[in-house]
């Protein structure tokens, strides 16, 4: 069965070819390019990747994402991205995913009410047009919602069950400010003591399209790796969405100086002993390659 | 006070719960929806402030303070109707723990799964959740399994759908039923698909433990206990 990493990001330095966002986290001279990744995997027998555009939405910024995955088709799949509040999002998604082994999108918003106690009506929310799409071309949804978005979901998902649908980093929806970048230039996200997300995201294990991959814990621990303190928050995971819908991934290349890529592929094994050998491998990479369809090495 | 009867204590014993049909009504039950509907009509921008930074849960909202915001919550903690029955069962050495004065919204999916809340080597833990609006079939209504707050019973695990779970009961009721449960029983709020919020509040109580709850908990409202049965039950003397 091959290993997996189900969620990271590769980027190069800002050129005329390959443009992108810019920030103190990812100046233009910064790159963390898809060869350093190779290597990594390379030496911990890390055999396939999800790599998920950053750095901008447009279709310019997408191009040494398209190039990372024409260059190793069976190597990786992709991730992309639309820009907020695009006119034709439909129209963006189908460019990006011509053959070119973008399998689906990221989003954080949905735009529906606010207050949980408003009417829902599903074919008013801003999302509606690009979830229809993608129940119709077959994308993957990768989502990271923010806080004040996690209620809307379950009204899509029941409107589109047929879409596979991946819910990012624990199942985490960050709230507003609570975002930053620490002294290893990895991002953090504020939580609350108590797990407010069993109470939303996590009840979504009752749907069958939905899975969510294991990472990102450096950004939510209070504790150095293996993060113990997550222990629970991972029991409570394959609890409700079993061991067939959970995937492992690594964040690179935030956590490449700490914990380091090695650490994170041990991970899991920490924080879930009591796996089988089967769970496990589902987890560290089965599951990735049937519910992404990863192509055979 | 009223005791509960020796059937009463026969279904707390083997079931582990009590159900007491308008155990609030008439003008006592009014006071209650009414202090419900305003506070939680007050409370609901900051809830919704919360959500957005990522402090609260999307799916269900407390009063904050209720006990400082309006005496009729004061009132329901020992109120007659099941207050006796509560003593009884620890042996007139109840303390409260705390009330959650609690909106549920209609979503597809109940905001939590089968769970207890104690492990059986607690002190006697016990919730009465009261309802304040009517709480139809389907509508977010309590879900119990008897007999599994016995040691011994099960095991349990939590099903994916609410209505899976083995040898469950459910607990539609009007305004003002009253649903007493030993905490360490597998419980859960159903699925609410219909469009009313569900409005409940839930008290939570134990049997005493030295310590558990400090002097300064509820002092704010040391003006409204002035008896030594309500110092005692809110913890006022230590």
């Amino acid at each position: 069965m091959p290993r997996i990493d189900a969620h990271l990001h590769v980027f190069t330095k800002a050129s005329a070819e390959f443009p992108r966002e810019i920030s103190d986290v990812w100046p233009a001279e910064r790159e963390e390019p898809v060869e350093k990744l190779l290597d990594e995997m390379e030496k911990h027998q890390i055999d396939q990747a999800v790599l998920v555009q950053m750095a901008g939405a447009s279709i310019e910024n997408h191009r040494y994402l398209l190039q990372c995955l024409k260059a190793y088709p069976n190597r990786f799949v992709g991730i992309g991205l639309v820009p907020e509040g695009h006119p034709n999002p439909v129209e963006h998604m189908a460019e990006l995913t011509d053959n070119t082994g973008i399998i689906g999108f990221r989003f954080s918003t949905f735009g529906g009410p606010r207050d949980i106690f408003a009417k829902m009506d599903v074919r008013e929310f801003a999302a509606y047009p690009i979830w229809k799409c993608a129940a119709e071309r077959d994308y993957v949804l990768w989502l990271y919602p923010n806080a004040i978005n996690a209620h809307l979901l379950p009204y899509l998902i029941e409107a589109f069950p047929q879409v596979r649908i991946v819910l990012n980093h624990l199942a985490v929806c960050p709230g507003a400010g609570k975002f930053s970048w620490d002294e290893f230039g990895r991002p953090q996200v504020q939580v609350t003591g108590y797990n407010l997300f069993m109470h939303t995201t996590y009840r979504l294990a009752r749907f069958e399209n939905v899975n969510v991959h294991l990472s990102g814990q450096y950004a939510f621990s209070k504790e150095e790796f293996p993060y113990k303190d997550l222990a629970g928050w991972h029991h409570g995971l394959l609890g409700g969405f079993g061991a067939k819908r959970l995937m492992w991934a690594t964040d690179f290349p935030w956590i490449l100086e700490e914990p380091g890529y090695g650490k994170l592929t041990t991970v899991i094994e920490e924080l879930l002993p009591n796996l089988s050998e089967a769970e496990l491998a589902d987890i560290m990479g089965g599951n990735a390659k049937r519910i992404l369809r990863f192509p055979d090495l | 006070m009223i005791l509960p009867t020796p059937e009463e204590k026969r279904q707390w014993e083997e079931e582990g719960y009590l159900v007491f049909e308008n155990a609030i009504q008439g003008e006592d039950l009014k006071r209650l929806q009414n202090a419900f509907d305003h506070w939680a009509d007050a409370c609901k921008a900051e809830w919704l402030d919360r959500v957005e930074a990522g402090d609260a849960a999307a799916t269900f909202y407390d009063i904050p303070n209720p006990l400082e915001k309006d005496p009729i919550f004061i009132d329901i903690i020992d109120y007659p109707s099941y207050y006796g029955a509560l003593m009884d069962f620890t042996d007139h050495d109840l303390i409260l723990l705390g009330p959650q004065v609690r909106t549920v919204a209609p979503w597809p999916v109940s905001y939590t799964g089968w769970h207890p809340d104690v492990g059986y080597d607690n002190p006697l833990h016990i919730k009465v959740q009261i309802y304040v609006n009517d709480v139809e079939p389907g509508s977010g209504e309590f879900g119990f399994v008897p007999g599994s707050h016995k040691p011994g019973s099960g095991p349990y695990t939590r099903p994916m759908r609410q209505e899976s779970m083995t040898g469950h009961k459910t607990f539609p009721g009007k305004a003002g039923t009253a649903i007493m449960f030993n905490s360490c029983g597998w419980h859960v709020s159903m699925d609410n698909h219909s469009d009313t919020p569900r409005k409940s509040i839930i008290l939570i109580y134990e049997k005493r433990t030295p310590g558990r709850i400090g002097p300064k908990q509820y002092a704010s409202i040391s003006e409204y206990c002035q008896t030594p049965e309500r110092r005692k039950l809110f913890s006022l003397d230590g």
